[in-house]
């Protein structure tokens, strides 16, 4: 699958109800290094955000608050994103991304 | 002392190619109709174009990126799509304008009808781009850009009553033949000249090319708050020459040979043949910067090599865009359009283009990732945030005043 | 869950931590001799078992029991049906295996020079059908 395939899908749990929108995928290098000088990129959770489709610039994650006008207003339109691990993906789809019911919400912000 | 006269070429060259031929015909208009009571607006526009060189250049020399590539990174590719494609197209107009601009200084010079320069301004351009050294370019044309001290020159020749000139810039008023949305109209049309959009596109693409560092950051600093505001003095002396020559006589400026005839006026021949030469550097100067302008945002948009650093086999994409670019804007002048309207509308969209360019430069300058610990600090902040409401209360405006005045009829 | 509840931290990766949208998509690609190269506008996910381009379907093909990594950068196509929408045959993209990245940071870094690479065959193609024949081409202007 590519990238897209997963970027701007609804997430919802077994029952249909929906948690949100999959805005990015985190991946971690931790994979073997196969050929090249870098670990592998292996896919490690998706970022859900509860309402908004896209993630405008990144702010809700990085910490910057700066610009105040625009830091404050991403930041509410933002709140509540979470990361889903993959293992607790259940399917991929065309229009949807399926998540475990008992999948854990973590904190999506990234540290460091 | 050599660094000296480095400090003395970056201010002389910053004041030099601070004009474009926007500044000179909106100047010369506002000077006609409202006297002196639009230069509060140059003013402000200085301080913005400032404000947004400085951060742009700053940008690119701590993050070594320019601003389309930022554009790009940071709105995504689909805003990122819309706002290439409006700045592109703006700056495609701009660029008309200044070649038409230059086409009608050598008209001026030579009682040769422009359509016949424009293709031969382009192709001069064009072979600049192919060849020549950043750095040269940009010294002569802003070197020689210094003869529109003429009208300054000319207004001091003129001898006018400095104390109405001052009153009417302070006490800004809308003239009694004119109306309130013509008034605001026109003062966007000049915020739109100081700030033109590609004037950042090329300062931070510059900046890039000539291999900015941060200890670089200090002389552009210098540059620019000395520079800018030198050459907005410039623009003020432009519409305070048609203060005193062309409203009283109601004189209306369609060409450019209304708005030098203060100039003529003030010091016949000689000084005309000087002011003209400046006119011809400006505007060439600009019709580069617009031309390398073009090929930055697609470039850095897509992705391509770019810059006048390359040889022009290293950045193939890049030269082509430019030479489609000059070629389609000698198209459209060929057409037979007025490149003194072409011009009038060009600062107008040039003030609606802003907010794009703006926002995202405004946000790198305090993104930790691409500038480490050189982050905007409170008062470049707050300075920011101020214009940020200007410059979007003037691009909402544009479009609709436009419309209700029949662009400044 | 209400807005301010703290959320759990989740366990501590083990090793650097790159969100695909926010750190890979639309950066720069410069090789080893900071040559732009494209821009990077999506990513290629594959499974250890997976075939050529198994896209998303109701059938349970993609599932978190499969481990995924990016076998690729993704050029060409990949930009306008990311503007525009869709989704281009795998035939159509340009790729740069990820094992030819050597650096991530505000741009991506490949090893060794971008000449052999199929994504960067448009600039060659304007650069000799163009370029090249325009007298003063290859000139260095520094």
């Amino acid at each position: 699958m590519i990238l897209s395939d997963l970027l701007d899908l609804p997430v919802q749990d077994p029952t249909g109800r929906r948690l949100g929108f999959c805005i990015d995928a985190r991946l971690v290098l931790d994979a073997p290094a196969g050929a090249g000088p870098l670990a592998g990129a292996r896919l490690h959770g998706l970022v859900v955000s509860p309402r908004t489709r896209t993630s405008f610039m990144g702010y809700e994650r990085s910490g910057v608050r700066r610009p105040w006008p625009l830091g404050a207003l991403l930041e509410r339109r933002h709140a509540g994103t979470f990361l889903v691990l993959w293992e607790d993906v259940v399917g991929v789809e065309r229009e949807r991304i399926l998540v475990a019911g008992n999948a854990v919400r973590y904190d999506a912000r990234l540290r460091g | 002392m050599k660094r000296l006269l480095g400090v003395a070429l970056g201010v002389l060259t910053a004041i030099g190619g601070f004009l474009d031929i926007g500044d000179l015909v909106t100047n010369a208009v506002v000077g006609s109709r409202f006297g002196m009571s639009l230069v509060w607006v140059v003013v402000v526009g200085v301080v913005g174009i400032c404000v947004f060189a400085q951060m742009s250049g700053r940008v690119a020399a701590v993050s070594g990126r320019a601003t389309f590539e930022i554009i790009r990174e940071r709105l995504g590719p689909r805003t990122g799509a819309a706002n290439l494609v409006a700045s592109f197209l703006i700056n495609l107009l701009t660029l008309t304008a200044e070649v038409g601009g230059v086409a009608l200084a050598l008209q001026l010079a030579s009682s040769v009808e422009p359509r016949l320069w424009m293709p031969v301004a382009a192709l001069a351009v064009w072979l600049v781009l192919w060849r020549v050294k950043f750095k040269i370019m940009e010294n002569v044309t802003g070197l020689v850009g210094l003869c529109l001290v003429g009208f300054a020159v000319a207004l001091f020749l003129l001898g006018p009553d400095w104390g109405d000139l001052l009153s009417g810039a302070l006490h800004p008023t809308v003239p009694a033949t004119e109306g309130h949305a013509v008034y605001w109209y026109y003062a966007i049309a000049l915020f739109g000249a100081a700030m033109t959009p590609y004037e950042v596109f090329f300062f931070s693409s510059g900046a890039v090319e000539e291999r900015w560092k941060v200890k670089d950051i200090a002389e552009s600093r210098l540059n620019v708050l000395v520079g800018f505001p030198l050459g907005g003095l410039l623009s003020i002396s432009i519409a305070a020459c048609a203060t005193v020559v062309l409203l009283p006589r109601h004189i209306e400026v369609s060409a450019l040979s209304q708005i030098v005839l203060p100039v003529a006026q003030a010091g016949g021949k000689l000084l005309l043949a000087v002011v003209i030469v400046g006119i011809v550097a400006a505007t060439f100067g600009a019709a580069l910067e617009t031309s390398l302008s073009s090929g930055y945002t697609l470039a850095q948009y897509l992705g391509w090599s770019w810059g006048k650093f390359r040889r022009p086999a290293q950045a193939a994409r890049f030269h082509l865009t430019m030479i489609v670019t000059l070629l389609v804007g000698t198209g459209i002048l060929m057409t037979g359009v007025d490149p003194v309207m072409v011009t009038e509308y060009s600062v107008v969209f040039s003030a609606v283009a802003l907010p794009l360019t703006y926002i995202p430069i405004l946000v790198v300058a305090n993104d930790p990732e691409y500038m480490g610990e050189h982050v905007n600090g409170r008062v470049m902040n707050a300075l920011g945030t101020v214009f940020l409401v200007v410059i979007l209360l003037a691009a909402l405006a544009a479009i609709p005043l436009m419309v209700v005045t029949g662009a400044g009829r | 869950m209400t807005r301010d509840e703290r959320l759990p931290r989740p366990p501590t990766p083990a090793g650097r931590v790159l969100d695909a949208r926010l750190h890979l998509l639309s950066r720069q690609v410069l090789d080893a001799d900071d040559m732009p190269l494209t821009t990077v506008d999506d990513l290629e996910l594959r499974s250890t078992d997976d075939g050529p381009d198994r896209a998303p379907a109701a059938d349970g093909g993609i599932t978190g029991a499969r481990v995924y990594t990016v076998t690729a950068l993704l050029s060409g196509a990949a930009l306008a049906t990311r503007v525009l929408g869709g989704r281009a045959p795998a035939s159509r993209w340009l790729r740069i295996d990820w094992g030819r990245v050597s650096d991530v940071g505000t741009v991506v870094r490949i090893a060794g020079t971008g000449d052999d690479l199929d994504a960067t065959w448009t600039e060659r193609w304007v650069r000799d059908r163009i370029i090249r024949r325009i007298p003063g081409g290859d000139h260095d202007p520094q």
